[in-house]
């Protein structure tokens, strides 16, 4: 499916969310803090799915992402804590991120591993690791309050009423500079043909799993520095679910990008969006006593589904994706 | 001829232990002098394309030793080739179809920084090249797009664009027409002259009398004797690539009486992948025991026509008829079952599912038929005397069928496996796209015979290839297919290879 098909679905899904922006906005909230949320909700989504468009072009998929969230998140906040900076903290969240991704990697192509179930057995891992982690550091189960100045700050956007936060920003950057480096430089060629045909790198005197470990540790830095974004960026806390699948959501935005990361970058903002949309329902009064509070909390993953089952078998992968390169 | 000795193997082994019991290169002795071409002859299966990977650094050696000017070299991969200036034009192509032609090129720019993007650079390079080598691209394509004539040229010119010391051929010539084979010949000259080796392989043996110094032949990994041309008969070498001679004629046998017309076609439009209109306004129609060849340089709109007959590509316009029966967009499996078969173009990618076992891809079209099947459960002693029959009479060289996926054998050998079930249950309609492409000169000669059994027994048989002689030997009647259309027909009787090469560079002599 062409690019333009994927990008009037998007538009398609921008404007039901705005209708929905007119119906709350009658009920009194106000439109600019819907953007709001709704970008902070894309930063994390754009920064991982982003991500996630490097490593699957070259190959690698990475189903690890709510893993890697999770992982991130408290390695952040730890690290911000021990230099007092929130800065640093999500730096230091990309730098894990980057070191998981690059794990992923060498087990992918050097081991020869079944990356579906690497990337399964991140999820499952980080589930009680950073349950384990919270107890270890901080001696408290399953949540954890840093001090208020460790968030990042926002800025605000001149000549809007918005404050969005620096990393939003960096996450737009992000998907610029991915989709210039994919399509305009032989980096982007080398990552491009490692997931296609392996072979035509390999014949180049160009080590393929080289090309592959390099493109899973961007993917997985890009999904460190959402992961961290998430306590140290948004919610100015942590507490042990803090991804809440955010991880598949972002997955789901990848599918429907078909690994183009502006269109990831789009698809994480409307999912970003919905979810700021069933944020602010469910604490409307009004609307809240109209519609059930769970049914609202479920749109994002059900979008999620929905989204995966039309695109999933739209999209031509790269023809090596998830198998080893084997030369013999 | 007594250059030095720029890349040599000497006792080279190579053995895939738990999938074939012999060795596949049995203590090779193998050299390649500055200033000369030497070709690289034997049946399919032989280890041709072993030995060459193993010189290019795609293989590791399971004993032996490789020297590069004299010197012992241990390669890893086909990096450590290519820093002693050995470069190959591999058989399998390594062309990444996702990208253009010029930025498969570029994929070669090893020394450049990662960061640059030096297209336009390649993109001026490689038309100069293109145009210098007389080797036709349109730079700016999808390879994906590519029809297999030009994909051989693609992957020509990338290695050519480095300039190695060494450049070996996989095969380089199975899918050119006659004009672009002697276009190539001159540039291995020419390169041999400029003090260069060049490792040829090749089928053809009136190629290695053209083009090369040398000649070594294998035969089931063991070396027969390496020769200069100049003192080697035809006959000789023949006898030993195959073992004892055997006629090496076909018979082309009664001429038959046409009967029915089977394959109706009515001014088809086809579109080509990237939506441009490949076959504008094609008609023709294939009566029963009629061979029509289809002649023409790849890339022509045959691979479109093909597909549209066979339903695996939709017509934007026109009528296709078989039997009098509207096939017109029908589903492809729809189209088989009434007796139509297929051999592709591209054998690896349309003609055998690669992760399959031999068993399995032989009754892919079948399988659901009662012989095969009941209720969906697959009869496994069937199919394997099945295939067993089919392995033994089309002599495709296997380890096993049930056990080893179909990846691991070797070109000539799965266009047998292709061949074979395609041909075996005697099809309706046959169309068949390089039908001996990359088979030995024993199986050529097989593959002829069976189409000409076929055709006694009725069948009707478009026949696409850019081999000329092929089209000539085997057609009752030669189309020219030139930028979608027919631009001529001929009876072979009228047909002379000068017509017909006139028509097919569209010199309008009809
Ligand atoms: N990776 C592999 N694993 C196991 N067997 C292999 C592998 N590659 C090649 N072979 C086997 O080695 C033998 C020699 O193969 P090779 O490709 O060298 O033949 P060839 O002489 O090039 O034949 P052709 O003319 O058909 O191309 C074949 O029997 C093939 O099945
Ligand atoms: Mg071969």
């Amino acid at each position: 499916m062409r690019v333009w098909k994927r990008l009037l679905w998007a538009l398609l899904g921008i404007a039901a969310l705005a209708m929905v922006s007119y119906e709350l906005s009658q009920a009194g909230v106000r439109p600019v803090k819907l953007v709001e949320t709704g970008l902070l909700a894309m930063t994390p989504l754009a920064l991982a799915a982003v991500g996630e468009c490097i490593n699957e072009k070259a190959g690698v998929i990475n189903i690890g992402i709510e893993g890697i969230f999770l992982i991130t998140a408290v390695v952040g906040v730890y690290w911000a804590e021990v230099f007092n900076s929130g800065l640093i903290g999500i730096l230091m969240g990309g730098v894990f991120g980057g070191l998981i991704g690059a794990v992923l990697g060498v087990l992918s192509t050097y081991g020869k591993a079944d990356q579906i179930i690497a990337g399964m057995g991140l999820n499952v891992m980080s589930l009680g690791l950073v349950q384990y982690l919270l107890m270890a550091i901080w001696a408290f189960p399953g949540i954890h309050i840093f001090p208020r100045e460790l968030v990042v700050p926002r800025l605000s956007l001149p000549f809007t009423e918005l404050r969005i936060s620096p990393f939003t920003l960096i996450a737009v950057a992000a998907a610029v500079l991915a989709t210039l480096m994919l399509g305009r430089t032989l980096l982007g060629l080398r990552i491009r043909a490692a997931g296609d045909k392996p072979e035509a790198v390999d014949v180049a005197g160009i080590n393929v799993n080289h090309v592959r470990i390099l493109a899973s540790a961007l993917g997985g830095f890009l999904a460190g520095v959402g992961g961290a974004f998430m306590p140290l960026g948004w919610f100015g806390g942590l507490v042990k679910e803090i991804s809440a699948g955010r991880g598949f959501i972002a997955l789901a935005a990848v599918v429907f990008a078909g690994l183009n990361p502006l269109l990831a970058l789009i698809a994480s903002f409307i999912f970003g969006y919905a979810e700021g949309v069933a944020f602010t329902i469910v604490v409307t009064p009004g609307v809240k006593e109209v519609i059930p509070f769970h049914f609202i909390q479920m749109i994002p993953y059900l979008l999620t589904i929905i989204i995966l089952a039309i695109f999933v078998t739209f999209r031509r992968f790269p023809n090596a994706l998830g198998k080893p390169y084997i030369r013999e | 001829m007594s250059g030095e000795v720029l890349v040599e193997a000497r006792g080279v082994v190579k053995s895939f232990p738990g999938v074939w019991e012999h060795l596949i290169l049995d203590h090779i002795n193998f050299d390649v002098r500055a200033g000369e071409v030497h070709a690289l002859l034997g049946e399919n299966g032989a280890g041709k394309t072993v030995l060459a990977n193993i010189l290019s650094g795609f293989y590791t050696l399971t004993s032996g030793q490789i020297y590069v000017r004299g010197k012992p070299v241990h390669f890893k991969s086909p990096f450590d080739a290519i820093k002693n200036g050995i470069g190959m034009v591999h058989q399998e192509f390594t062309l990444v179809p996702s990208l253009t032609v010029v930025e498969n090129i570029a994929l070669m720019l090893r020394k450049h920084n990662p960061l640059s993007y030096p297209l336009k650079e390649v993109r001026e390079r490689t038309l100069e090249l293109s145009e210098r080598y007389g080797l036709k691209i349109e730079p700016d394509r999808l390879v994906e797009h590519l029809s297999l004539g030009e994909k051989q040229r693609v992957e020509i010119l990338k290695v050519l664009y480095w300039e190695p010391d060494v450049l070996i051929l996989d095969e380089p010539t199975s899918v050119l027409t006659i004009d672009e084979a002697r276009e190539l010949f001159k540039i291995l000259r020419r390169m041999a002259e400029e003090g260069k080796g060049v490792v040829f392989i090749t089928h053809r043996i009136e190629e290695i009398m053209a083009v090369a110094d040398r000649v070594t032949v294998l035969r089931l990994g063991r070396k027969m004797g390496t020769f200069k041309v100049s003192e080697v008969g035809k006959d000789e070498l023949l006898r030993l690539m195959i073992g004892e001679m055997e006629p090496v004629r076909y018979e082309r046998g009664r001429s038959v009486e046409w009967g029915r017309v089977v394959l109706e076609v009515r001014d088809l439009h086809v579109l080509s992948d990237d939506g441009r209109e490949a076959v504008k306004g094609v008609s023709f129609e294939i009566h029963e025991g009629e061979i029509l060849g289809i002649a023409g340089v790849s890339g022509n709109g045959q691979r479109e026509l093909a597909e549209a007959i066979t339903g695996l590509r939709k017509a934007s316009r026109g009528r296709i008829r078989l039997m009098g029966l509207d096939i017109t967009n029908k589903p492809a499996g729809e189209i088989a079952k009434l007796g139509v078969r297929h051999i592709p173009e591209e054998r690896r990618r349309m003609g055998v599912v690669e992760p399959m076992c031999l068993a399995e891809n032989m009754i892919i079209r079948e399988y659901k038929e009662k012989t095969f099947s009941t209720a969906g459960v697959i009869k496994s002693k069937v199919i394997t005397e099945h295939s067993k029959r089919l392995v033994e009479r089309f002599k495709i060289l296997t380890p096993d069928i049930w056990d080893t996926e179909v990846r691991i054998l070797s070109g000539g050998n799965i266009q047998r496996l292709i061949l074979a079930r395609e041909l075996w249950k005697g099809p309706k309609l046959l169309v068949a796209f390089h039908p001996t492409y990359g088979l030995d000169l024993k199986a050529v000669t097989h593959t002829h015979q069976h189409f000409m059994e076929l055709r006694q027994k009725g069948a009707a048989i478009l026949l696409i290839s850019e081999d000329l002689e092929e089209i000539f030997l085997l057609s009752d009647r030669i189309a020219v297919m030139l930028d979608g259309r027919i631009v001529g027909t001929l009876g072979a009787r009228e047909a002379t290879p000068e017509k017909i090469g006139h028509m097919m560079a569209g010199v309008g002599a009809s």
